[in-house]
C-alpha cells in the first residue's frame, strides 16, 4: 500500500471518528479525496476528463463527477490494486446475474470505522450494547455481501452475549426465531431485530399463518434495510411498518431503516424516533446531492431527482456514486422514493423492458 | 397570435345525445388557454351513445356508395390542407403542449400525414385490397362465378394510439370507407385530433358524422368498455402487448379482434452508400427518420447496422449521424421527458460508456440525443426518445440470426442498398419477420394502403356474403317468363 494511502486513510479515520467536523471539512477532504482518486484510479480519471472536471478546475465538492453505479459493474475502479483485498463486496445481482457490481476494499478499516460509528449514532444513541437477533446471513456465509459484514459487526461490537443469528446454511430458522422471541418476551427483555428487509417479509407471512404475534418489551427495535429486490412480495414503507406494529407490538417510533450500497462505504438512516417520516440522514461524512435526471445539475431544494451520494469513506473506488434512486432534499436528509423502473414508453415503439421481457432476459 | 381562453370538448357524439357531467383539463401556452372538456361516462351512456351510432349507420352511411364516402372524406381532408382552417390552426397551437412534441415537427407531419387521405389516395388504398371497390355497395359478379359483396361491421370500436398525432385519423377514415358506425376510445396523451377531425365531417356532413363517436376513458374501465364491446361487431387496439392482451380478454371469441402490438424498427446501409458523397444523405435521412416524433413511432428506428468497407466506416457513420441528431435538435428540439424516461437514457449512456467496446456519443448537457456505436452486430433496443445503436458489420447478412428472437416484433427495415442486393436483402428480411422494406428517410412515413405489420387493413375488417352459382341457376326455375 502506497504511502499516499495510508495517510489517505489515517485523515479519513480521524474525521470520521473523531468529527466535532464543519462543513469546510468536508469540503476540504472531499477535494483531497478527489484528487487522490483521480491520479489513482484510472477509469474514473477518463470519465471526469471527459467531462473537463480535474482536480485543478473542481473548485467544490458539488462539482465532483459522480460516477454511475453501472461502472461498478463494468470496470474496476480501484485506487489501491492489491492481490489479497481484507473484503470484495459484490451487488446482489437480482437485475443481471452475470454481472454484478463490485466494490474492492484493500482494507476495511475506514469500512468499519464508517459502519460503527454511525450505528452508534443512530441505532444506539443512548445505550452501548443491545441483544441483537439478525434474520440475515452472517459473515461466514456470505463473505462478499456488505450486509453481512454489517451485521456481524453489530453483533461483534454492540451485541450482547445472547445475540444470535438466526439465518442459518438453510435459510431463516423461523421456530428458532419464534421460541427465542417467545422467551424475551416472558423476561421482558428489549431486543433489536436486525435484517432484510425481505427477510422480514417471510417471517411476518410465517407468523400471520400460524396467528403468531408477539409483545416485544419497550425499548424493543426493528432494523431493517435494503428493498425487497424480488425476493419476497413487495410492500410499501407504510405496510412494512404496519406489520411490524401489527406482529411485534411496538409503537412507531421503533423502526429503524437503513439505506445502503455496496458500492458504497458508509449507511445512511432513517430513525423513526429522530426524524420526521421517511427522512433518510446522512452522518457527517456522506452528502448527497438530488440531481435533475436530464442534465445531471442539482435540482432546485426540495425537486424530485436523481441521487448522487458523496462518501469519503469509500476512499478506494469513487467517493460520489450516482445512483438510479430518485429522491428529494429535506430539512436533514432526504426521501427515497425508490428506484425508477422504466415507465411504459408512450409510443407503440417497443420498450426495452417489454423487449427484454420477450427474450426471456 | 391571440391570447385568449377558448374551450373545447375533448369528445364527439352524435348531437341528438346530451351528456350532463364533465371534468376540465386546463392547458396554458403562450397563445393563451384551453380548456378541456371531458364527460364524465356511465354505462348506460356507452349503450345510448353506440345504439344511436348503430341507428344512423344503418339508416345513413349503409345506403352511401364508397364513392361518395370518399368523395366526404376528401371534402374534410381538403379542409385540413388549408393552413387557415380553424380546427387546424387549433391543432398546431395545442398538439405540442398536449404531447410536448415540437410545434414545427408537428405541423409538418401532420400536413405530410393528412395528404395521404385526398381522394386520389383513398381511391388507390380501395384498389389496393379489393379487385373491384364495388363490393363494398353492390353484389358483384366473381371470375368463376357467383356474385360476391362486403360488409363491413356495423359498429367498431377503436381504441386509439397516443403516441403519434394523427394516426386515429388514419382508424376513422378505414372505418368509413367500410361503412362502418364507429366508437374511438382515445388516449390520454392525445385526445384532441381525433375529435377535431370528426368536426371537420360534421361540416362536410352532419348526417355522416352522426354515426361517429369520439370519447375519452382510462383504459381498463370495465363499466364502459364492457358495454362499448358488447356493441360492437369488430374491435380494433392499439398499445403494449399488456394492454392489447387485456382487452382482448374483454372479446369474446365470435367477434373480430385485430390488434396493433408494439414493433421494434432498424435501418441497414450497405457498403455501396457509403462513398463519401452519398453517404451525407443516409445519414441526414436517418437523423430525421430517428429524430421524428421523439421515436415514438413503432416505424422509427432504435437500431441501425452499417457495413463496413466503404469510404466511410461504421464509426464514422455514427459519428456523422450524431452530428446530424444534434443538428436536427437544433431546428426541431425534443419534447420535454417524465424523469424516468431521461434516467432511462442517462442509464442506457452509463451502461454503454464503460463497456470497452462500445462508444458513446450525447448531447453533452442533457439526454437530447445519443448514437452508441457498437463494433459488433447485434440486436438491442433503445430507451427511445432519439437514442440510437449503430453496429458496425462486416456483411448486412451477418445480422440476420441476431434478429430470430425478436421475430413477432419485427416491423420496418429502412435500407440504403444497391438494386442488386434489394430483393436478396427483402426476401431474408421478410422471413425473419420484417413487414415493410423501405428506403432509409422513408421509415416514419408509412404509405396509404400498406400492408399495416403485415395485414390487410379493410379487408381484415370486413366479411363476405356469396350468392354462389348454384343458387343463381335454381332462381332461374322459378322465373314464371322462363322459356
Amino acid at each position: 500500500m502506497r504511502q499516499q494511502t495510508k495517510q489517505m486513510i489515517e485523515q479519513l479515520l480521524s474525521f470520521i471518528i473523531y468529527r466535532g467536523s464543519t462543513g469546510k471539512d468536508f469540503q476540504e477532504l472531499a477535494l483531497t479525496l478527489f484528487s487522490y482518486q483521480f491520479e489513482h484510479n484510472l477509469p474514473y480519471k477518463k470519465y471526469c476528463q471527459k467531462r473537463r472536471k480535474t482536480p485543478l478546475t473542481v473548485k467544490h465538492w458539488q462539482e465532483i463527477p459522480a460516477m454511475p453505479i453501472q461502472a461498478f459493474k463494468e470496470l474496476p475502479l480501484a485506487c489501491e490494486s492489491t492481490r489479497t483485498p481484507e473484503a470484495v463486496f459484490l451487488t446482489s445481482g437480482t437485475t443481471n446475474a452475470e454481472k454484478r457490481g463490485q466494490n474492492i476494499h484493500p482494507a476495511l478499516a475506514v469500512w468499519d470505522g464508517s459502519m460503527m460509528t454511525a450505528f452508534k449514532q443512530f441505532v444506539l444513541p443512548e445505550q452501548q450494547t443491545a441483544a441483537i437477533y439478525v434474520l440475515s446471513p452472517a459473515e461466514d456465509l456470505n463473505q462478499h455481501s456488505s450486509l453481512s459484514r454489517y451485521l456481524t459487526n453489530a453483533v461483534k461490537h454492540f451485541g450482547t452475549e445472547d445475540s444470535r443469528f438466526f439465518f442459518k446454511e438453510k435459510g431463516l430458522d423461523m421456530e428458532a426465531l419464534t421460541t427465542a422471541l417467545k422467551v424475551k418476551e416472558s423476561r421482558r427483555e428489549p431486543v433489536l431485530l436486525m435484517g432484510a428487509s425481505s427477510a422480514y417479509v417471510h417471517f411476518i407471512d410465517y407468523c400471520t399463518e400460524r396467528d403468531l404475534t408477539f409483545h416485544l418489551a419497550e425499548g424493543s427495535r426493528i432494523f431493517d434495510t435494503g428493498g425487497f429486490k424480488r425476493q419476497s412480495r413487495e410492500l410499501s414503507r407504510e405496510e412494512l411498518y404496519e406489520s411490524f406494529s401489527r406482529v411485534f407490538d411496538v409503537g412507531p417510533n421503533s423502526f429503524i431503516n437503513m439505506y445502503g450500497m455496496t458500492e458504497l462505504s458508509s449507511q445512511i438512516y432513517e430513525v423513526t424516533a429522530q426524524s420526521p417520516r421517511f427522512e433518510k440522514v446522512n452522518p457527517d461524512w456522506v452528502k448527497t446531492l438530488v440531481l435533475d435526471p436530464e442534465t445531471l445539475r442539482p435540482v432546485k431544494a426540495g425537486e424530485v431527482g436523481v441521487l448522487a451520494h458523496y462518501d469519503l469513506a469509500n476512499w478506494n473506488s469513487c467517493m460520489a456514486v450516482l445512483t438510479e434512486d430518485m429522491g428529494f432534499e429535506t430539512e436533514n436528509g432526504f426521501v427515497l422514493l425508490g428506484r425508477v423502473e422504466g415507465s411504459e414508453a408512450r409510443g407503440c415503439s417497443i420498450a426495452v423492458d417489454e423487449l427484454m421481457r420477450a427474450n426471456g432476459k | 397570435m391571440r391570447n385568449e381562453q377558448q374551450e373545447i370538448e375533448a369528445y364527439f357524439i352524435p348531437d341528438t345525445i346530451q351528456l350532463t357531467s364533465f371534468t376540465t383539463r386546463e392547458l396554458e401556452s403562450k397563445q393563451g388557454k384551453l380548456i378541456l372538456k371531458y364527460p364524465v361516462l356511465s354505462g348506460e351512456d356507452i349503450q345510448c351513445i353506440t345504439e344511436t351510432i348503430k341507428a344512423n349507420q344503418k339508416n345513413y352511411l349503409d345506403k352511401l356508395q364508397t364513392t361518395e364516402v370518399i368523395d366526404l372524406v376528401d371534402a374534410a381532408v381538403q379542409k385540413w390542407l388549408d393552413p387557415d382552417y380553424h380546427w387546424r390552426q387549433l391543432a398546431e397551437t395545442w398538439l405540442p403542449v398536449i404531447t410536448g412534441y415540437d410545434a414545427e415537427m408537428i405541423r409538418l407531419e401532420l400536413k405530410r400525414f393528412l395528404r395521404t387521405f385526398r381522394k386520389k389516395e383513398l381511391l388507390r388504398f380501395l384498389v389496393e385490397e379489393f379487385d373491384d371497390p364495388a363490393v363494398l355497395d353492390d353484389f358483384r359478379p366473381r371470375k368463376k362465378g357467383g356474385l360476391s359483396k362486403a360488409y363491413g361491421p356495423d359498429l367498431i370500436l377503436h381504441f386509439f394510439s397516443g403516441n403519434v398525432p394523427g394516426l386515429p385519423v388514419w382508424n376513422l377514415v378505414m372505418g368509413l370507407l367500410v361503412k362502418s358506425g364507429q366508437l374511438g376510445k382515445t388516449s390520454s396523451s392525445e385526445p384532441l385530433l381525433p375529435v377535431l377531425f370528426a368536426k371537420s365531417l360534421e361540416e362536410v356532413d352532419p348526417e355522416l358524422a352522426k354515426t361517429l363517436a369520439v370519447l375519452p376513458w382510462k383504459g381498463g374501465e370495465d363499466q364502459l368498455e364492457h358495454p362499448a364491446i358488447q356493441a360492437a361487431e369488430a374491435v380494433v387496439a392499439y398499445g403494449s402487448s399488456e394492454s392489447v392482451e387485456n382487452i382482448r380478454k374483454g372479446v369474446p371469441a365470435h367477434k373480430r379482434f385485430l390488434s396493433y402490438g408494439h414493433k421494434i424498427s432498424f435501418a441497414m446501409v450497405g457498403k455501396e452508400a457509403l462513398t463519401l458523397d452519398l453517404c451525407r444523405e443516409s445519414v441526414h435521412s436517418l437523423a430525421e427518420d430517428v429524430s421524428v416524433y421523439d421515436q415514438q413511432g413503432c416505424v422509427s428506428p432504435q437500431i441501425i447496422y452499417v457495413e463496413q468497407g466503404g469510404s466511410v466506416s461504421p464509426r464514422e457513420f455514427a459519428q456523422l449521424l450524431a452530428n446530424e441528431m444534434d443538428h436536427y435538435n437544433r431546428k426541431k428540439p425534443r419534447g420535454p421527458l417524465l424523469e424516468s424516461e431521461a434516467l432511462a437514457i442517462q442509464s442506457f449512456r452509463s451502461q454503454h460508456e464503460f463497456q470497452i467496446e462500445s462508444s458513446v456519443y450525447g448531447h453533452p448537457d442533457d439526454t437530447s440525443w445519443t448514437v452508441v456505436y457498437h463494433p459488433e452486430p447485434d440486436f438491442e433496443p433503445s430507451p427511445l426518445n432519439r437514442t440510437v445503436h449503430v453496429f458496425s458489420c462486416t456483411h448486412l447478412e451477418q445480422v440476420y440470426p441476431k434478429l430470430s428472437s425478436y421475430r413477432q416484433y419485427l416491423q420496418t427495415a429502412g435500407v440504403a442498398v444497391g438494386p442488386d442486393r434489394l430483393f436478396k436483402l427483402s426476401e431474408d428480411l421478410g422471413k425473419a419477420g420484417v413487414s415493410r422494406v423501405c428506403a432509409v428517410g422513408k421509415m416514419a412515413q408509412a404509405p396509404s394502403g400498406w400492408h399495416h405489420d403485415g395485414q390487410f387493413n379493410l379487408l381484415n375488417l370486413i366479411r363476405w356474403t356469396d350468392i354462389e352459382t348454384s343458387a343463381e341457376q335454381h332462381a332461374e326455375q322459378y322465373d314464371e317468363d322462363s322459356e
